[in-house]
């Protein structure tokens, strides 16, 4: 039985994913900080959410996590909820389709969901920091388009890009290798609309 | 409890307002300055801000969250003073790199807007407790089901760091590497997040079946732990904000016209 892709009835267990999952967001980061890696590995969280429960569940995720960040540590952070939801969106479907059960569908996801990471904060950067994302590779290259005269939709695009792209890529990389040894049983539990087989017949006696 | 919220109570008349009020306050700091298109709209809301927040007894805890964006802002001053599209007339030099007027100008009008909301947003969360927040969103008709999952990210994520730093000093026990090369790096990452995330699905489970045991799924009608606070100032504000907010809107249109 296949679960219903846009499904909006949520158990208790898919309701307390939510938090684990933005918690698992703000290690990841917290992780790749201390680690000094050159990632920011802030939607492992999210993603996993969105294998697990669908693309609704990772939304509100996503959502759910930047208006957290916004109210505590970082406000701009807020704005970008929209990009989240994007990639929880994008990771559910994908993986409804099956791409996150091998490999190289994995590596697909992770590049489509930094494609479709970069459409939506590309604009956001634009508005609210003119273009450049703080991150020092990104802005060296946003430099040099500029200073080619590139326009600026191209220069921050690709500044995103480059950060983006990767970054996705290693988080569901990450997320596929989570899944793989993820117990059976604890798969099965967000699968909310499931329809259950009744062996016991009593309902039709009735 | 190890908290992440950055909430202090001061006893001040900012803690007392209902969150309401300063949300609409952090909506007004950000729309009337993007509706009017000046930028003197935007400074003068950050010295209202920062005079509210100095009010509120917090405008030091403002400074690390300034910080957070800081390094950006510098970023971004000095990329678009010396590389932006319309630079033409050179403002100084520092050694090789020359600074444009333009450049300078546009970076400085991100500025301004990135502070206003930075400050803006810590008259909100400054002042108010999440859960106080969440609770007034819920006697507004937000789902308690979802009020629940936004207050349990604050008490869940203090846990979660607590098992990380259990599980790094585990890993590192046995001899893994947490620090050198780039490479080493990488590989060090999955050892440690991998059991912290496998706990925490793990333990969705068992927090799953302790809420349904305790009527989670219950379709009464929910009470709330505490009394709703009410101060005599919040009807006004909530009224005087969004008028500001509409007569920006009016202003700008009849500069248009004008």
């Amino acid at each position: 039985m296949k679960k219903k892709l846009w499904s909006m009835s949520f158990n208790s267990a898919t309701l307390v994913l939510i938090p684990a999952a933005i918690g698992i967001n703000y290690l990841g980061k917290l992780f790749a900080g201390l680690l000094k890696l050159p990632l920011w590995l802030d939607s492992i969280g999210t993603c996993i959410a969105a294998v697990l429960a669908g693309p609704i569940v990772g939304a509100i995720c996503g959502a759910a996590n930047n208006i957290i960040y916004g109210l505590t540590m970082d406000p701009i952070s807020t704005i970008y909820a929209l990009t989240n939801i994007g990639i929880g969106i994008a990771v559910g479907i994908l993986a409804h389709k099956g791409f996150m059960k091998n490999i190289k569908g994995a590596i697909l996801t992770g590049l489509v969901v930094g494609v479709v990471a970069v459409i939506i904060s590309t604009p956001l950067n634009i508005i609210f920091w003119g273009g450049t994302t703080g991150n020092i590779w990104g802005d060296a290259l946003y430099a040099w388009c500029a200073s080619q005269g590139m326009p600026v939709w191209i220069s921050s695009g690709l500044d995103e890009l480059v950060v983006d792209v990767p970054d996705k890529l290693a988080v569901v990389l990450i997320v596929f290798a989570i899944m793989k040894g993820l117990p059976k049983n604890l798969v099965s539990l967000f699968h909310s609309d499931e329809e259950i087989e009744n062996l016991d017949h009593t309902d039709e006696l009735k | 409890m190890k908290t992440i919220s950055l909430y202090v109570d001061k006893g001040t008349m900012l803690n007392k307002i209902a969150p309401e009020s300063k949300i609409w306050y952090v909506i007004a700091a950000i729309t009337i300055p993007a509706l009017m298109g000046t930028r003197w709209a935007g400074i003068v809301l950050i010295a209202v801000s920062a005079a509210l927040l100095l009010y509120g007894k917090v405008l030091k805890r403002t400074l690390p969250l300034l910080a957070v964006s800081g390094f950006v802002l510098l970023t971004v001053l000095i990329i678009q003073g010396m590389f932006w599209w319309g630079n033409e007339t050179p403002l100084f030099a520092l050694g090789p790199a020359v600074f444009y007027r333009e450049g300078v100008n546009y970076a400085l009008g991100i500025l301004i807007n990135i502070i206003n909301i930075l400050m803006s947003f810590c008259v909100l969360i400054l002042t108010t407790k999440p859960s106080d927040m969440m609770e007034n969103f819920v006697r507004r008709g937000f789902s308690p089901r979802f009020g629940y999952v936004f207050i349990s990210v604050f008490q869940i994520i203090p846990q979660m760091t607590e098992t990380m730093s259990t599980i790094t000093d585990a890993q590192r026990s046995r001899g893994m590497e947490t620090e050198g090369s780039l490479a080493v790096r990488i590989k060090a990452f999955i050892p440690l997040i991998a059991p912290v995330i496998m706990s925490s699905l793990i333990n969705t489970k068992e927090r799953a079946l302790a809420l349904e045991v305790r009527g989670f799924n219950s379709r009464k009608k929910k009470t709330f732990l505490n009394d709703e606070v009410k101060t005599a100032g919040d009807r006004y504000i909530q009224i005087a904000l969004p008028v500001l907010i509409i007569a920006a809107a009016v202003w700008r249109v009849t500069q248009w016209l004008a």
